[in-house]
């Protein structure tokens, strides 16, 4: 199974199936059943419930995760009483929002009050169907993979504010705006770190820059790199401590406070899957993705789907260490985080890919760097 | 501070309008006076003899009057006095300390709702703990609490 | 966008309790303020016209149901100096038991409830945890984590359990590391010193002016706290320092908050080891029957009749955890007091309200307020 891709799995999958109904059926309707276009298209369909099904109990588990390791960084147990240690607890909570009346204001935007969470979450699904997991795991033929991740990801601002605007809440309103503006900052800082990580790798695409980290990973000589990513990525995913926005919603004033009911499942379900997204991209640019250093024992690497399973443990630490720094920081004032991200983050973000251009330059002449072949190869 | 040298400074400034300063255990004592010497007798209690600080402003119903408790603090004495005034009860008007001690204003409304003593002047005088338009007040003794309230009377809109 | 008043209440998880902070903004600044109170208004004081005194106690718990024992006190203050009772020495030292371990509970919980506000999820529960020490405490000697009823006048119903002191003494010990940890995870923070900082500022001479008292005076430099300038009970006799700060701010608050406790745990030592020594009784001999006959103490004498009682008026003041407290109490001869009126230190802390909330911003005012430390029920009554 080694060479074998999440779509070639599909495919053959579709292929297999199509032509067994095909020669069921038999004659010309048989031969037009296998035609190539619908094994393709259906392929694509398998492929997109696969990735579909794996992000979502992916992320019912990262909730309970968050639930749980949260619950003892503050001295108890987290929910234990729906299922095992509390795992079913977010399927019923879950049931319970599917269950609600969604709550229709009648002077609201009806296409904007529906079109906003549904987008919203739309493109953050979206994502994971670019964002590769694993060798094999990834989407293939397409080029720039990160360079269109990180453009899906940054449609939100516009999806919160269609809700915001939506939801005919003067306070919504300004809280939608609010958000957005606070979401729009942090992308400059994000984006120049993310140019940090392009430059020494030299590619776009997220594959080649795990290849790329087969001799070090990138935390280490880009580790301004890094403090600028993760906190920009907690101001993006409105974490503690950015998470004014999602507070406001206390002072009637949140973006989301007209929404209930699956709509609001939504938005919780999109900022997981945004948090998720987050946790995979740092482990993608800077913790080398699916590969574990050299001096590893060769055990732990080749067991079926092993670079999925040190990944998965590489992004539940690093959603672990955004839990951490949720349990223990206060809030950031909206004024104050706007400060910080055009006035500290940006300068930081801005040595960070003067530290990444020096590294390419002097790499070739350090001896721990290794030789690599050129990149894009 | 002794209850004598409260009675040196108001004497001149009341004359017979300052009704007595009787002993009152745990305190300098309690200082009756006259209504109509209301503002003289607030601003010699802050300016000469130094009590900066109004804790409460409290009503009580005697039925026939109505007495307006003041308690007063100074941080040099480390003592507390009371003063207190005698309004009639169909005429139940005094001026309102809130022009001398900015924390009179809560006490006094809240003297005007439950005890109907109308402050003169006040600034802002409405209702705080009973809802707006509440007809009645209710710690007076002829409010009875076991017996209902005449429902059409109850709430005046506003 | 122009001005326009909103209102933060009277549902509003930031307010703790049911009252309306009426704000008047322009965009993020605040322009005035207009607290609406009234909501929990029950009547209290009328209601204790038509009760015997040790009935009017159930009251008091629920006046200030974070700081209970210690409304039972004030009340209890008063009304002995109405009807002319003095308790034993043991129940004095009990009741400052009572008000120490109070408030401690009550700073505790306002600490809970501050950083919550603030966006730290984390020290709320450690607090809540700790202060369900301090209730379990409670608990074994009143019966009740809430609503206690343990004092009467002339005394406190029951004398402690035995062991209770050195169990008392295991609590504190546990409780002075965990102020530390508190501290560390507030004043360590930068992001809470940039939020607290400079936040809410309330001079001294002001503050007295408004009738402000308790931590929000002593955060101003201003030196009065009424168990060491007007000392009740046994205070006189106990050993501690004023907690005070000079910045007049949301953290000066704090700092005094933090270091109140610290103390309290230094009285409650002092007043355990005299209650381990000094055995007696813990409520007074000679007390009218009719002072409450399902509630009479245990082993009262009731020979004084009711229409030999003389009539008297009863006037106290405590050092409550939010502030200084007052208490009148008539007694014109009857069963019930005449008229029983309370002064609140948060109902003069929020009438100042636009003193220290206007000129800051909306997303300041969780910060402000919490550190006024607002109990509505002791508000309204």
């Amino acid at each position: 199974m080694s060479n074998a891709t999440l779509y070639s799995v599909s495919y053959a999958i579709s292929h297999d199936i199509l032509f067994a109904i095909g020669s069921a059926v038999g004659g010309s309707w048989g031969r037009s059943i296998e035609a190539s276009g619908l094994v393709t298209g259906l392929a694509v369909l398998i492929f997109a419930a696969i990735v579909l099904a794996a992000t979502m109990i992916n992320t019912i588990v990262l909730i309970w995760y968050e639930r749980k390791l949260l619950g003892r960084f503050m001295d108890r147990r987290g929910a234990m009483h729906v299922g095992y240690a509390g795992l079913l607890q977010n399927f019923a909570d879950g049931f319970k929002l599917f269950r609600k009346h969604t709550v229709r204001p009648r002077a609201a935007d009806q296409v904007g009050f529906f079109f906003g969470p549904t987008a919203y979450v739309v493109t953050s699904l979206i994502i994971f169907g670019i964002l590769p997991i694993s060798s094999g795991w990834s989407s293939g033929a397409l080029p720039l993979t990160l360079l269109l991740a990180l453009a899906v990801f940054s449609f939100a601002p516009l999806f919160i504010f269609i809700s915001a605007w939506s939801s005919n809440n003067k306070y919504s309103l300004m809280g939608g705006l609010r958000s957005a503006a606070q979401m729009i900052a942090y992308e400059v800082p994000l984006l120049l770190a993310v140019v940090s990580v392009v430059i020494v790798a030299g590619s776009f695409d997220l594959s080649t820059i795990v290849y790329e980290q087969q001799n070090y990973w990138f935390w280490g000589p880009l580790v301004v790199a890094l403090v600028v990513f993760v906190a920009a990525m907690l101001a993006e995913m409105e974490r503690i401590p950015f998470d004014l926005p999602e507070a406001e919603a206390e002072l009637v004033e949140g973006w989301n406070t007209e929404y209930g009911g699956m709509l609001f499942a939504f938005f919780m379900l999109a900022d997981y899957l945004r948090a998720l997204v987050g946790s995979i991209l740092v482990v993608l640019l800077f913790l080398g993705g699916w590969t574990l250093p050299s001096w590893v024992p060769a055990g732990a690497t080749s067991f079926p789907l092993a670079g999925i399973f040190w990944f998965m443990v590489k992004t539940y630490i690093v959603f672990g260490l955004f839990v951490w720094v949720r349990a223990s920081l206060p809030r950031v004032r909206t004024d104050q985080l706007l400060r910080i991200g055009w006035n500290r983050m940006i300068p930081l973000a801005l040595l960070s890919v003067f530290l990444a251009a020096a590294l390419v330059s002097v790499r070739h002449c350090l001896p721990v760097f290794g030789c690599l072949p050129s990149p894009g190869g | 501070m002794q209850p004598d040298d409260v009675r040196r400074v108001l004497a001149p400034k009341l004359a017979e309008r300052l009704l007595g300063v009787e002993p009152f255990a745990g305190t300098l004592g309690k200082v009756r006076f006259d209504r109509s010497a209301a503002l003289e007798t607030f601003r010699a209690m802050r300016d000469d003899l130094g009590f900066a600080h109004l804790s409460m402003v409290g009503g009580i119903d005697w039925v026939d009057h109505r007495e307006v408790l003041y308690v007063l603090w100074s941080d040099a004495a480390k003592q507390y006095v009371l003063l207190s005034t005698d309004v009639p009860a169909n005429d139940a008007r005094v001026e309102t300390a809130s022009a001398v001690w900015p924390s009179a204003n809560w006490h006094e409304r809240e003297a005007w709702e439950l005890v109907d003593i109308t402050f003169d002047h006040h600034p802002d005088l409405r209702h705080l703990l009973t809802p707006d338009g509440y007809v009645f007040h209710p710690l007076l003794r002829s409010f009875k609490l076991h017996e209902p309230e005449d429902l059409e009377v109850k709430v005046r809109h506003v | 966008m122009s001005e326009m008043w909103i209102n933060m209440g009277p549902q509003h998880p930031m307010t703790h309790g049911l009252w309306n902070l009426r704000v008047q903004i322009d965009g993020e600044l605040v322009l005035a303020v207009d607290p609406e109170m009234g909501y929990l208004h029950r009547g209290i004081e009328k209601i204790s016209e038509d009760r015997h005194y040790n009935e009017v106690i159930t009251l008091m718990d629920r006046t200030c149901y974070v700081a209970g024992l210690a409304w039972e006190h004030l009340y209890l203050l008063a009304a002995e100096g109405a009807l002319h009772v003095t308790p034993p020495e043991r129940a004095l030292y009990l009741r400052v038991l009572c008000e120490e371990f109070q408030r401690i509970g009550s700073h505790i919980m306002w600490y809970a409830a501050f950083v919550q506000d603030i966006g730290l999820m984390t020290p709320f529960l450690y607090g809540m945890r700790d202060r369900d020490l301090i209730l379990d405490l409670f608990q074994s000697y009143t019966g009740a984590r809430l609503t206690y009823e343990y004092m009467r006048v002339g005394g406190v119903r029951n004398d402690l359990p035995t062991g209770f002191t050195d169990h008392a003494r295991k609590v504190l010990d546990w409780l002075i590391p965990r102020f530390k940890e508190y501290d560390q995870l507030c004043l360590g923070s930068t992001i809470f010193r940039k939020r607290c900082d400079g936040l809410g500022v309330l001079k001294g001479p002001e503050a007295i002016a408004h009738g402000v008292t308790g931590p929000m005076l002593r955060a101003a430099g201003v030196r009065r706290d009424l168990r060491k300038d007007r000392p009740y009970a046994v205070y006189d006799r106990l050993d501690f320092d004023m907690a005070l700060a000079d910045t007049a701010d949301v953290t000066g608050r704090y700092l005094v908050r933090m270091e109140e406790m610290r103390q309290s745990v230094r009285i409650l030592r002092q007043v355990l080891d005299w209650l381990d020594h000094h055995p007696g009784p813990v409520v007074a001999e000679r007390l009218p029957r009719w002072l409450g006959a399902p509630y009479a103490p245990v082993g009262a004498e009731g020979y004084l009749l009711k229409r030999n009682y003389p009539k008297g008026v009863g006037f106290a003041a405590i050092e409550e955890p939010h502030g200084e407290a007052l208490s009148y109490v008539v007694n014109e001869g009857g069963e019930h007091p005449y008229r029983v009126k309370f002064r609140s230190p948060v109902f003069a802390n929020l009438s100042a309200a636009s003193t220290y909330l206007v000129g800051y911003r909306v997303a300041d005012i969780p910060p402000i307020m919490g550190s006024v430390d607002v109990c509505v029920g002791e508000v309204d009554r």
